[in-house]
């Protein structure tokens, strides 16, 4: 074990077609940790996840991303998710004609890579997969139709937000960024992904909670809260900083961080 | 005994045809009736691009003088083991089937029937044997669904097809395992005029599986094939043609099948290889109450021009024709898709519904497609749609994300994108020929 951090965001400038969105963003996340990226409608906190993600429509412009100390940046998106990345994302695309059991298969050996003859992971046996597969699907409640469905066509909002859990789930990555995971949810869906996330959380990985409610952190407990506000984190502190945003609402904080005159 | 193509005449004439029909020792009504088809295939000017159906589609370097008519007849082989390794890797799979035929080149080389079925009154044997053993049979069908002036190309056919297949089920017999037909261009530079003819006769059922296939070569060759399906009623047929030419083969294809009342046919026409490549596809619903399936799949690459013309004609009412051809294209490659819904005035409660979906993987690459009605009743309903997209990016970057490469989350797409198709046809062997046939496609 290295004391090099696991994720790393430095002084992060980029954003879209020219226009930039994050305006300097540094964040620092170690194994174990669960972070909560918190703020208002459009302050960034998506742009954050599509950049680390590597969506190929955003532009950096100044600043580093680092995975284990490597520079992510220069990576395809396939490769951060090789090297243990994954985002969950807010508004899951819809792709016809691919099943979820095909897409999902794939996936699972794309991330495992082949058997490097060290007793590390490799390709998972047909078998294997579909009891893994069953089994992490019972734990977040979602019908085994759902396998042979095309990826997300026809599901709903809450649907979709689980197939994003069920795929984390079973990609096993070491750092998870979900982007709204648990907004648009009734109750009872909240109580079952939420339970679903705590379960994956096994005390080494790391996790990267955005959402613009305090709600979510009532079932996940982060041990850090950070606020985003026009593209910068602006404040940063402990799970009570959540409840204090809850109070007192983005705009206050806004204020006080705007120095009067 | 070994074909080549530096000791026949290159070309093709009248002698030419009298030629192959005198080595073929035919009957005269036979000659006879490949010369007729010889006048026919003059009378017709050659498709010019100011043709309406050739606008899209050059054809002036067909290399119709440069291949040699037909090739010396081969010796048949006594086993399947003798046949040609890459005709044998084609059917090495172990899948069952209910014959096998196999043409090379111009020769009718072999045919395997399995036991039980001749005992039904099934005929399966390669067109030329046919003739000798059931004339009038033949006689009855043959150029009764494609008529020998269709197209120039089909005349080129009736003068001088050799080898060729005929299928004949009798009325009630249901053959559910495929049979098999193979068609391999052995010589490069030679041409091969195959000519399928089946017969279902009154509720019978029956499943044809075409492969063509040819030897790696320079030389050019020429491929002109007619297929021509009779569904008697409320039998159903299921042809399903798997194209895979070397890139050496200029390939015409003219393919119609006539429904009787109720009658069922499911076509499914995969193109794939070629340098060129031109479908004319075909359902005549003539009897009430008849369904033609025609489905398609192409993926054209490098420098390929794949074109299909196809035609849904309601002839009689409450029939049904359900058109859905999906196609890939890469590199430079070019495909046209034109297509027709006819119905005629008496054909009231038709249902036809054509769909043409083109995705396009490179910019160089160009797909052109239109659809036509022409619609006489006024008791009907017709849908078409045609598109042409590109992959989404979106689609890409979701894939990439999970640890897919680029390369698998394409083909992951276009897998899907011709699934729609294929999982539509329920023969495994050929889902499976399609599914490899994309991923070596692809470059995986
Ligand atoms: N494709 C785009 N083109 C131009 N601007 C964009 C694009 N996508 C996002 N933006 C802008 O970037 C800013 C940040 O958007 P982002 O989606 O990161 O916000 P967010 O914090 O995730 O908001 P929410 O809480 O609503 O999810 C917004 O002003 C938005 O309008
Ligand atoms: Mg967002």
């Amino acid at each position: 074990m290295s004391d090099t951090p696991l994720f790393q965001v430095e002084n992060l400038h980029a954003g879209i077609e020219g226009e930039e969105i994050l305006k300097g963003v540094d964040l620092t996340i170690n194994r174990g940790e669960i972070h909560a990226l918190m703020g208002p409608n459009g302050s960034g906190k998506s742009t954050l996840a599509y950049i680390v993600a590597g969506h190929p429509n955003y532009e950096v412009f100044e600043g580093r991303v680092l995975y284990k100390g490597e520079n992510v940046l220069e990576m395809g998106a396939d490769e951060r998710a090789q090297l243990g990345m994954f985002l969950a994302f807010q508004y899951p695309t819809t792709i016809p004609g691919v099943s979820m059991a095909n897409f999902l298969r794939l996936a699972v050996n794309s991330v495992r890579g082949e058997d490097d003859g060290e007793g590390g992971k490799k390709r998972i046996a047909p078998r294997e997969f579909r009891r893994m597969l069953r089994e992490k699907m019972q734990m977040l409640n979602i019908d085994e139709s759902f396998a042979t469905r095309y990826l997300n066509e026809g599901f709903s909002g809450g649907e979709k937000k689980r197939a994003e859990i069920l795929q984390m789930a079973m990609l096993e990555p070491e750092f998870a960024i979900m982007d709204e995971t648990v907004s648009g949810l009734d109750i009872d869906a909240l109580r079952t992904v939420s339970e679903g996330v705590n379960k994956l959380y096994d005390g080494t990985m790391a996790m990267l909670l955005i959402t613009h409610y305090q709600r979510l952190l009532n079932h996940i407990k982060p041990h850090y809260v950070h606020v985003m506000l026009e593209g910068r984190i602006v404040q940063s502190g402990g799970p009570e900083l959540a409840e204090e945003l809850e109070a007192k609402g983005y705009e206050q904080i806004r204020s006080e961080l705007t120095p009067a005159g | 005994m070994e074909a080549s193509v530096q000791e026949a005449t290159k070309g093709f004439s009248r002698r030419a045809a009298e030629e192959l029909s005198l080595r073929r020792g035919e009957p005269d009504w036979v000659r006879e009736m490949r010369l007729s088809a010889w006048d026919t295939y003059e009378a017709i000017p050659m498709p010019k691009r100011t043709d309406e159906e050739w606008r899209r589609t050059d054809i002036r370097r067909v290399p119709i003088d440069d291949v040699v008519p037909f090739t010396e007849l081969r010796d048949k082989a006594g086993s399947r083991q003798d046949l040609p390794a890459r005709v044998l890797s084609a059917l090495s799979t172990g899948v069952e089937d209910s014959g096998l035929n196999v043409q090379v080149d111009s020769s009718p080389v072999y045919t395997e029937v399995q036991p039980g079925i001749s005992e039904q009154g099934v005929i399966f044997t390669d067109l030329q044997s046919a003739l000798e053993h059931y004339p009038d049979l033949v006689r009855t069908y043959l150029f009764g669904a494609v008529p020998v002036d269709d197209n120039k190309f089909a005349a080129l056919n009736a003068a001088f097809w050799s080898g060729g297949t005929f299928l004949y089920v009798p009325s009630g017999v249901e053959i559910e395992v495929p049979f098999r037909n193979v068609v391999y261009n052995e010589t490069p530079g030679a041409s091969v005029f195959s000519h399928t003819l089946v017969v279902a006769e009154d509720e019978a059922s029956v499943v044809l599986v075409d492969h063509w296939s040819s030897a790696e070569g320079e030389d050019l060759s020429l491929s002109c094939n007619v297929i021509e399906v009779h569904v008697g009623e409320a039998a159903q047929v299921r042809y399903i043609q798997l194209q895979d030419w070397g890139r050496n083969m200029w390939s015409f294809n003219t393919q119609k099948a006539h429904c009787a009342q109720d009658a069922q046919v499911n076509f499914l026409n995969v193109a794939l290889g070629g340098k060129f490549s031109r479908s004319n596809i075909a359902g005549i619903l003539n009897g009430a109450g008849s369904l033609a399936e025609m489905l398609g799949i192409y993926f054209a690459d490098e420098n390929q021009h794949i074109d299909h013309l196809t035609r849904q004609e309601h002839v009689s009412p409450y029939a049904t024709s359900d058109l859905l051809i999906k196609g890939a294209l890469k590199d430079r490659s070019r495909t046209v898709y034109s297509g027709l819904i006819k119905v005629h005035p008496h054909a009231q409660r038709t249902d036809a519904y054509q769909s043409n979906r083109n995705l396009v993987l490179s910019r160089n690459a160009r797909a052109d497609t239109i659809p036509n009605l022409e619609i006489g009743a006024n008791d009907v309903r017709c849908t078409h749609g045609a598109t042409v997209s590109q992959v989404e990016e979106e689609y890409i970057f979701y894939l990439m994300s999970r640890g897919i490469t680029r390369t698998e989350a394409i083909k992951l797409i276009v897998d899907g994108f011709f699934d729609e198709v294929i999982e539509r046809v329920p023969v495994e062997e050929v889902q499976e020929f399609v599914r490899e046939a994309i991923a070596r496609k692809i470059g995986l």
